[in-house]
């Protein structure tokens, strides 16, 4: 049963952003509404104008800090699941600076595997939580 | 801390010691020499007293028996004889009264002697003058320092062949005015009354002064020995300092000033005594100095090269993604014939190649950002398979999984040790090209409390790439084996390390070969 999930990702490079629609539109199980948007400023903006299930958002994005910028989307929306992703990071680990706002690190470059099994995974861990 | 005084601060150590030393020996042998000096001349007086006293009892027996004879010539004579000896000034005999009766010096008799004398006095006085020594009731003397001549005086006690004898007679013409309570005796009667006690005195002039002279020779003597001994003595010890410790120690000083400098080449040659423990100690200190500036030359590198490989890898991380998953999405909408399909996996197996390669060198890079948590072995190794399972390289590979269902969770970085597990199954797909079964297995060991996951190629032998990328610590330029390989395994090496676990190989004939990571548990 299809399920509409929607997705926000805030990344400065198009590739990425054209990546991650091309991924999770990909995925037959689930139904994504993904906006896309290049900047922290924008991807705020959306938050607060729409609701998202889950956002994924770059650890590098120009005009403002990391950790503001989580902490920002967090306090805007603390129900949404939110996913950093790093060229920066190897591992899946969460450095602790961010530890309390994110809930999952995705390593750059990724595939389409990692994506979507990893958005599928948040996601249900979000809704348990919830519940 | 007390610091020296002035100057001081800028002499040696060996002149400081060498003074001290000095000064040491100069109060230490003066003292003694003084003491020694004092106690020869008193011994040298006592012996010369002790033969004047005897020359005085001698002449005394002399006396009396010329007197009771009446031999006044043979007294002179006597004298004279006496006096001829070496040493022996002058010896004369005095009543009572204080005159002169017999003298060495003829000039001298019949001259009354005053009771101020210093001999005299020593009795009639009553008080001690302090000058002349009473040895006994019967002998004193007096030194003269000046002229180094003991005036000693010996007195002639009244006996009953005195005042009973007929004695000289002749002679008994005299005064006897002043004799206590002694009256002028007749003609043939003794001149000397029983109740008189002392009827005279032989006084005797005795030179010390060749003792003096020898004794000032002595502490000359003495003096010049202390000084030369002292002198040798500072002579000795400033060279022996300075060979023994002043060059040690100045090689030692050459030695920091080098080193300050920044030069750590050369070494200080030392013996195996004090010094040469500190001289070794300091080279190796050197020696860790410079493994500890090379290393830190080394970590600077590394953090450079760090910044650049972050840079690089999100730099090239954008576009890889887009590159690995439009081949995938290519790859998944292509038709199972198409010619095409064999381009896109190319694309995408090689995309994945440059994103291990990336990770490899973030690995390398960050060894110091640790994440230690408790990691599921099995998830890890699933998600490492499942990105290695699209490579062309593994579709003629079967990877059998054989790790127990509550297998416990290992204490880890899982991004590093999940690096760990990529590259050793690209380490194997290398090594598998004809294809096989590769085993992954983990074991538990409770009493080690470690944990092994081992890679098997039942079919396969280790090829010599492998073997040497994990015999050696450094990657060998020569090696004959693929550059991926030993930068793969060099990176396995390093972050097992880094969990102070171990990476070996295991290549039996009939067992196939195999590679085990080890990790505490």
């Amino acid at each position: 049963m299809a399920t509409d999930v929607k997705i926000l990702a805030i990344d400065e490079q198009d590739i990425i952003l054209s990546s991650i629609r091309k991924a999770l539109t990909s995925c037959g199980d689930v139904m994504y509404s993904i906006t896309t948007v290049p900047t922290a400023m924008e991807g705020l903006r959306s938050i607060r104008n729409s609701s998202f299930d889950l956002v994924l958002v770059d650890a590098a994005l120009p005009g403002m800090n990391t950790s503001e910028t989580l902490r920002r989307i967090r306090t805007t929306s603390p129900s949404t699941a939110l996913i950093l992703m790093s060229g920066y990071i190897s591992g899946t680990s969460i450095p602790g600076e961010i530890s309390g706002y994110v809930d999952a690190i995705l390593s750059k470059p990724f595939t389409t595997d990692e994506i979507t099994s990893l958005v599928s995974r948040i996601l249900v861990e979000r809704r348990g939580k919830e519940r | 801390m007390m610091g020296l005084p002035g100057k001081l601060k800028y002499v040696s150590i060996s002149t400081r010691i060498s003074i001290l030393l000095g000064v040491i020996i100069l109060v230490t042998m003066g003292i003694f020499s003084a003491i020694s000096l004092i106690r020869q001349e008193k011994d040298a007086v006592d012996t010369l007293n002790r033969s004047t006293l005897l020359l005085g009892q001698t002449t005394e027996k002399i006396l009396r028996l010329s007197m009771v004879k009446n031999k006044r010539d043979d007294i002179s004579t006597a004298i004279r004889d006496i006096v001829g000896s070496e040493g022996i000034r002058s010896v004369r005999i005095l009543n009572h009264e204080g005159i002169i009766k017999f003298s060495s010096r003829p000039s001298e008799i019949d001259r009354h002697i005053s009771r101020e004398n210093h001999l005299c006095a020593n009795c009639h006085t009553h008080a001690d003058s302090g000058a002349v020594h009473t040895v006994s009731s019967f002998y004193s003397y007096h030194l003269d320092q000046r002229t180094g001549i003991i005036y000693s005086s010996l007195p002639i006690y009244n006996s009953p062949s005195c005042y009973n004898g007929d004695c000289h007679t002749s002679a008994s013409t005299g005064t006897a005015s002043g004799n206590r309570g002694s009256t002028l005796r007749e003609v043939g009667h003794s001149v000397h009354d029983s109740s008189e006690t002392i009827l005279g005195f032989i006084e005797i002039e005795v030179t010390a002064k060749h003792i003096m002279t020898s004794l000032a020779r002595s502490r000359s003597q003495l003096i010049v020995l202390t000084i030369l001994i002292a002198l040798a003595a500072m002579a000795v010890v400033y060279f022996s300092i300075r060979y023994l410790v002043g060059s040690p120690v100045n090689r030692l000083v050459d030695g920091t000033l080098r080193v300050a400098r920044g030069d750590f080449s050369g070494e200080i040659v030392s013996g195996k005594a004090e010094l040469g423990v500190l001289a070794d100690s300091f080279n190796r200190m050197q020696k860790q100095l410079l493994f500890t500036q090379s290393q830190l030359i080394e970590s600077e590198r590394l953090a450079s090269l760090g910044k650049i490989a972050d840079e690089i890898a999100n730099e090239i991380s954008n576009p890889l993604t887009g590159i690995i998953i439009y081949a995938e999405g290519l790859l998944s909408h292509a038709e199972p014939e198409a010619p095409v399909r064999a381009d896109y996996e190319t694309i995408l197996q090689e995309g994945l190649k440059i994103r291990e390669g990336i990770r490899n060198i973030l690995s390398m890079a960050k060894k110091e950002k640790l994440n230690f948590a408790p990691v599921d072995i099995e998830a890890l190794t699933d998600h490492a398979v499942l990105i290695v399972r699209k490579l062309s390289n593994f579709r003629n590979i079967r990877i059998v999984k054989a790790i127990p269902a509550d297998f416990p969770k290992a204490r880890a970085d899982a991004g590093l040790l999940e690096q760990v597990v990529l590259n050793l199954l690209l380490v194997f797909s290398d090594s598998m090209q004809a294809g096989g079964i590769l085993i992954i297995s983990a074991a538990h060991s409770e009493t080690d409390r470690t944990i092994e996951i081992r890679f098997t190629d039942r079919q396969g032998t280790i090829p010599e790439s492998i073997v040497q990328a994990l015999s050696e610590r450094a990657m060998p330029p020569e090696a004959t084996g693929s550059a991926r390989t030993t930068i793969s395994l060099s990176v396995c090496k390093d972050i097992m390390a880094l969990h102070n676990g171990q990476i070996y190989f295991n290549s039996e004939p009939g067992n196939g070969a195999s590679i085990t990571i080890a990790l505490p548990s």
